[in-house]
């Protein structure tokens, strides 16, 4: 079993990184009752962590038999049937799904799935808990229609189903569904934070960690603790003894997306723009989520970019990032991105060197 | 005409025309010109009075290029020296280009080019003096300018071919010459051509040498060094007629596509390839290619695009002048113009001839016209089959198949029916399908006349619905129970006097327009067809329609073809003749390829022109047909050749809405596609390439807005904005971009590619599918509940390195084992190792598997499928919820059968399937259903083997588990069910 699962808190009790927290869930859930949820914070940081605790801790071990489902839904849409597919995590007491998978379609979900088994009054009536938990990842993925849905389906059934909303940035939640839930937010723990905890681990797995070697996974792992303690176990894996020096292995995706940052940096022609288009198509198709390519593409360009462009080329990035989220064809956004790069470096290029 | 000739040609003229032109040289000039005489003499004032005028012209050309500065420094007649070039060469080009064309015109141009010859002669005195002049500036320019180098290369080139080929008494001119060409290529950097580069001075247009190479590479065509720099000229439209051009390599002004309309103008036909027939290689510098080589090799004249153009030009003076002087006796015209007259000549005669032919033509239409006012369409139907344009081959089968039917299928009784059925040319009925307008309907009637069938035709206009049955038996009401009524009493008649009662065919015309009106009107025909006793001849248009898909079955079919132009231009032409309309063979063929194969509307637009005039050409049929062209199926890649094109600027508005909207779904990808390839030519000189780089900018952010729009259209329904659409994703981009296509990639043809979306987005769902399946099997294994998203991009990398670093470094069984181990902790089956892999795997990085041996692979797949039989199979928490797929109910049974006999057998062969696909990585193949066969399979083993290791744990989630379904209660049979409906959910995804 991978580290990373083998030393996840099981319990509220058992959180290392945000005790705080986890304290205060403790709290909450202990009074009875429990208001909708919404944990947002960047990933790695500990949401999915907690909610598991969180669960286990309203509904007891029970919580942590899940069965997989894969479901199929008909959705009667006016004139056509739509149908849908849809993975769902169950225990008796509560439901995990993640919409967004939907794509265009998510709308469907919350109109009808969500609907419905929000509707359904929990198996179990005769246990301690009147209500069942809705858990909905990655709610900044839905539509704004999805989310327009899913704001009556909370106030509506409320009484016997509470909804725990969890995604990466609340800002891409609407105003009326952040003001019906109460906001957690998860903060990327800190590098000492991050150290602390490989430090645990390498402790439970009787390692010798090299001084310094903790916290330079830590610094690499871009206050990421899922990263951190990944790659730590990716470095385990490809060498152990550690040694202080030891290179810490990228993501592969990461690799391959810096050297299309070289390749960038190292020619703006419509050649290059060609070569750049089938680099990015091989990440999308590798299941590589665009706006991932495209602000990592950003961040490995800021790197070797002069700094008064730095501003200029984070607001195109911005620009057709928000593109890309209305549209639909990711790489026409990423190619132009890529264009308008390198069209303002050249002509930076050109000004400066001549 | 290679160039070497007209430098120093150039040179000639240019001190001639400084004489007509400037006035302080006019002295010499009469000094020179005393030698002829004094007709001549006249007749130089004749040519000078349009010289200025053509010298003003080439001098405000010049004036838009940038003169050097200092050059204007220089005096007066230094000055005009450059601007003069042009009309000089036009004369030089006249000289020798004429003679071919003159054969026909009187006994004038020997003199002619006498007294040219002489002429010529004469201003050489003024050209020493001017070279001196000249050499003194060109001392100069090398300063001015960078590149001598190349450019003194490629004038010293052209100097040794020139000393080589000269002709008759120019030699010290040529000498001159070629001083002087030493020293304008300098100023041109490089370009080797006298005359109009001086003027462009550092125009860096392309080098000779370099320019060579690229002409062989297919595609690769240089743009014209002046593009659109020259004005086009205006000619007689008739000044090429009877000429044929074949365009070689690089023009200095025109694009290929610009220098053939140029030419069909006025009357000229251009083929492809040298041959006997040509007349002229229109090249403006010889690249020695095939073209070149086979035209020395027949002897073809060599022409430049300046020669041309004066050519052309020279038409209409010739016309103008003759106009102007007509009032004096034609026969002073000859004399006085020593270089026109030829040509003039020529025009005239033409001018002449054609209002003495098209008059008496005109008063024959007339008397035609009178005679019928049928329209052409009706007047001019084929009478015979022999008539028909095109597809003779098919209307011969359709000839042969009529008159064997009788035979066939009445004749020969009932006893051989059911196995003639099988026999191809054995159908009932035929189904002729093509374009409108190409005959079908006319070879039908034809061919069923020929053959003495009574036709009875059934066309969109009736209708022809399905037969009512209660009255098909009694008298028919509606028009389908006549049919009815027709097919099945034929048979009646035939059998009672078939001597007597005329054959009868039925045509059906247009079924493909069967539509909501005749419901159920081609299962009708079908039945019909079958019961049958006369023959049925059915029309369509379009054979692929899904309408007709039944009906395809029942009948032979027959795919007419569009006609080529040449077959539809003679057809159209008998018929001009037989009208008395002047009409060409070009302005014929332009005719026919505007209406894209259709005769019928040719015919109409034929008809409706010869109202209004009676000499059509070449000119007239672009500008009718400019409006009323016909729709036509266009392929996206053509529409995007059309819209990216050279020309593709000029295409108004609305065409390029028709272009782009021609597959609105299509043709933005195709756009996306290859937008960057294109070279834009409205940009003009972009050295640094950044401006190609801002108007791709541009086009990429336009092309975003249509993916957005296209959001809006399709998800939200506002089909309002579909021209938005069109606009933002295909015609912006075209509008900045069109101009030469290049290869971006080596050894790549230059064709427009079809849109790689559509294949990278299949890829692309099938990997996130896959990385469903795998992220389910992850959950299932309840040890982590990470999201899809984060299992690529976080566990990915961590995971690759534990599946298979183990296999490449420690030895087989551990490695085996362990990685064995780690597969079970998160269920991950053999197909989620592939995908692990599958998914790692970047272009031009070291694939994962690499380093990791055979042997050690197949030992894996082995232990796996080995292991399956005990292993804890967690992914059996997987539950398709029964009911929702009618598959599953039956494989659930199946698998809840014990097969322990099949069970080696099965591994085997899983053990096979898996080691291929492991080997060759494909995920896809075509042995996809074997391997759900297999894999279910090895699933229903696994559903077996549940039963013996119990998960201590797993009472709890068996509660929900449906009871009482399989055979055993509670844990063992919901497990086992549900490894079916995984089984098989699988399987459904797969096969999507």
């Amino acid at each position: 079993m991978l580290w990373v699962d083998k030393y996840r808190p099981k319990t509220l009790a058992q959180v290392i990184v945000h005790e705080d927290i986890a304290q205060n869930l403790k709290k909450l859930v202990n009074e009875q009752d429990c208001p909708h949820l919404l944990f947002y914070g960047p990933s790695g940081s500990g949401k999915k962590t907690l909610i598991m605790a969180l669960l286990r801790q309203i509904f007891g071990p029970s919580a942590e038999k899940v069965k997989v489902e894969n479901r199929n839904w008909k959705i009667d849409a006016g004139s056509r049937t739509i149908d849908l597919e849809l993975t769902t995590l169950t225990s008796t007491n509560h439901v995990e799904l993640s919409p967004g998978d939907a794509g265009f379609q998510d709308r469907y979900i919350v109109q009808e799935i969500i609907k419905e088994l929000a509707k359904d009054r929990p198996l179990d009536t005769k246990g301690k808990k009147g209500f069942k938990v809705l858990v909905l990842n990655e709610v900044d993925k839905l539509s704004r229609e999805a989310q327009h849905s899913l704001r009556r389906t909370m106030e509506k059934y409320s009484a016997y189903c509470r909804l725990i909303l969890c995604c990466n940035s609340s800002s891409k939640v609407t105003e009326a569904i952040r003001s019906r839930c109460l906001n957690i937010r998860v903060n990327a723990p800190s590098e000492e934070q991050i150290v602390k905890v490989l430090e645990f681990i390498g402790k439970k797995e009787g390692l010798q960690l090299p001084s310094g070697f903790a916290a330079r996974i830590a610094e690499k792992s871009n206050r990421n603790l899922r990263r951190a303690i990944l790659s730590f176990e990716t470095c385990r894996v490809q060498q152990y003894p550690f040694t202080s020096n030891q290179a810490i292995p990228p993501m592969d995706w990461e690799e391959y997306i810096s050297e299309i940052a070289t390749d960038i940096m190292k020619e703006q022609s419509p050649k290059r723009l060609f070569q750049v288009r089938g680099k990015v198509y091989e990440l999308l198709v590798n299941c590589i989520p665009p706006e991932i390519v495209l602000k990592r593409l950003l961040y490995e360009l800021l790197k070797k970019l002069d700094a008064e462009l730095k501003h200029e080329v984070c607001h195109w990035a911005a620009y057709y990032e928000h593109r890309m989220r209305l549209g639909q064809k990711a790489i026409f956004h990423i190619e132009a991105f890529v264009a308008k790069f390198m069209s303002i470096y050249k002509a930076f290029l050109i000004a400066t060197f001549g | 005409m290679s160039d070497i000739r007209k430098w120093f040609m150039k040179a000639h003229d240019k001190g001639k025309g400084t004489v007509s032109a400037s006035k302080p040289a006019n002295a010499v000039e009469t000094k020179g010109d005393s030698v002829p005489g004094g007709q001549e003499n006249s007749g130089r004032k004749k040519t000078s009075k349009y010289f200025p005028a053509e010298n003003q012209k080439a001098r405000d050309e010049s004036g838009n290029e940038q003169l050097p500065a200092k050059r204007k420094v220089q005096n007066d007649s230094s000055e005009k020296a450059p601007p003069s070039k042009k009309p000089s060469k036009v004369d030089v080009d006249d000289d020798f280009v004429l003679p071919k064309s003159k054969n026909s015109v009187d006994v004038t141009p020997s003199k002619k080019l006498k007294s040219g010859s002489g002429k010529s002669v004469a201003p050489k005195a003024v050209d020493i003096g001017e070279s001196d002049e000249d050499d003194v500036k060109d001392l100069e320019s090398p300063v001015k300018s960078g590149g001598k180098s190349r450019g003194g290369r490629g004038a010293g080139a052209a100097k040794g071919p020139a000393n080589g080929r000269g002709k008759c008494g120019d030699i010290d001119k040529r000498d001159e010459d070629d001083v002087k060409d030493l020293e304008s290529p300098v100023k041109s950097g490089g370009r080797g051509r006298g005359g109009r580069d001086t003027s462009t001075g550092s125009a860096s247009g392309r080098g000779r040498g370099g320019g060579r190479g690229g002409f062989m590479n297919f595609g690769e065509r240089k743009d014209p060094p002046h593009k659109g720099e020259k004005e086009l000229p205006e000619g007689a439209p008739d000044c090429l007629t009877g000429l044929t051009f074949v365009i070689s390599g690089t023009l200095d002004s025109l694009e290929r596509e610009e220098a053939e309309d140029l030419i069909k103008r006025h009357g000229g036909r251009i083929t492809g390839s040298v041959s006997k027939k040509t007349n002229y290689l229109l090249c403006d510098e010889d690249i020695g290619g095939r073209k070149s080589s086979k035209a020395k090799e027949l002897g073809t004249k060599f022409l430049t695009e300046d020669g041309l153009f004066d050519m052309i030009r020279a038409s209409n003076h010739g016309k103008a002048s003759v106009k102007g002087e007509s009032t004096k006796t034609s026969v002073t015209i000859a004399p006085p113009l020593p270089k026109r007259s030829p040509l003039k000549a020529e025009v005239k005669t033409a001018l002449t001839k054609s209002p003495s032919a098209s008059v008496p033509s005109a008063k024959k239409r007339g008397q035609l016209l009178q005679h019928s006012s049928l329209p052409w369409t009706e007047k001019y139907r084929p009478k015979s089959t022999n008539e028909i344009t095109g597809n003779q081959s098919l209307v011969k089968q359709l000839h042969d198949w009529l008159a064997q039917w009788n035979k066939q299928f009445l004749g020969s009784g009932s006893k051989g029916k059911g196995k003639k059925q099988n026999d191809a040319g054995a159908k009932k009925a035929v189904l002729l399908s093509g374009t409108p307008g190409i005959g079908k309907t006319t070879s039908a009637k034809l061919v069923s006349q020929m053959l003495g069938f009574q036709t009875i035709e059934v066309n969109a206009s009736d209708s022809r619905g399905k037969a009512d049955a209660k009255i098909s038996k009694g008298i028919g009401g509606s028009n389908a129970n006549s049919i009815k009524e027709l097919v099945s009493n034929e048979a009646l008649g035939v059998n009672m006097d078939r001597s007597k009662h005329p054959k009868t065919v039925l045509i059906m015309d247009e079924v493909d327009g069967m539509s909501a009106g005749d419901r159920g009107g081609v299962a009708d025909l079908i039945a019909s067809i079958k019961i049958s006793k006369i023959p049925i001849i059915c029309i369509c248009n379009d054979r692929y329609s899904q309408k007709l898909k039944s009906l395809v079955n029942y009948c032979l079919l027959l795919s007419y073809r569009k006609p080529t132009k040449q077959q539809m231009a003679k057809r159209l032409m008998q018929v001009a003749n037989a009208e008395g309309i002047q009409v060409n063979e070009i302005a014929l063929e332009e005719l026919a390829e505007r209406v894209n194969g259709d005769i019928r509307m040719a015919l109409n637009q034929l008809q409706y022109m010869s109202l209004s005039m009676s000499v059509i050409n070449y000119n007239d049929i672009r500008q009718r047909l400019l409006s009323s062209s016909k729709d036509e199926d266009i392929s996206p890649f053509t529409a995007v050749d059309k819209l990216f094109g050279f020309n593709g600027g000029k295409l108004r508005m609305d065409e390029r809405i028709d272009l782009s909207m021609s597959d609105p779904d299509l043709i933005p990808l195709v756009v996306q596609e290859n937008y960057i390839n294109y070279k834009p030519n409205s940009i003009g000189k972009d050295d640094s390439g950044i401006k190609r780089l801002n108007s791709i900018v541009r086009a990429a952010e336009s092309i975003g807005d249509g993916d957005i729009v296209n959001v809006q259209i399709r998800r939200y329904r506002q089909w309002q904005l579909s021209q938005t659409s069109a606009l933002s994703s295909c015609i912006i981009p075209a509008a900045l971009l069109h101009g030469q296509r290049e290869t971006l990639e080596q050894a790549k043809r230059n064709f427009n590619r079809f849109g790689g979306w559509l294949g990278k987005n299949s890829t692309m769902g099938k990997n996130y599918r896959l990385l469903e399946d795998f992220h389910v099997h992850f959950l299932a294994s309840r040890v982590s509940c990470s999201g899809r998203e984060t299992l690529r991009l976080e566990y990915l990398t961590v995971l690759l390195e534990r599946l298979t670093n183990p296999l490449r470094d420690m030895p087989k069984d551990e490695a085996v084992k362990q990685v064995l181990e780690f597969m079970n902790v998160y269920s991950i089956s053999q197909e989620d190792f592939d995908t692990v892999v599958g998914l790692s795997k970047f272009q031009g990085h070291p694939n994962p598997m690499e380093g990791i041996p055979p042997a050690v692979k197949t030992a894996l797949t082995k232990a796996y499928n080995e292991g399956s039989k005990t292993r804890m199979i967690r992914a059996a928490d997987l539950v398709t919820i029964p009911g929702m797929k009618k598959a599953p109910k039956k494989r659930i049974a199946a698998i809840l059968e014990p097969s322990d006999d099949v069970l080696g057998e099965e591994n085997g062969e899983a053990l096979l399937e898996n080691e291929n696909t492991s080997d060759t990585e494909d995920l896809e193949g075509t042995t996809d259903g074997e391997k759900l066969q297999a894999d279910l399979q090895s699933l229903n083993s696994k559903g077996i083997e549940v039963q013996m290791e119990l998960k201590g744990t797993g009472n709890s989630s068996a509660k929900k588990a449906p009871a009482g379904r399989g055979k055993g209660g509670g844990r063992t049979a919901g497990s086992a069910e549900k490894k079916g409906g995984r089984g098989s959910g699988a399987g459904a995804k797969r096969k999507r």
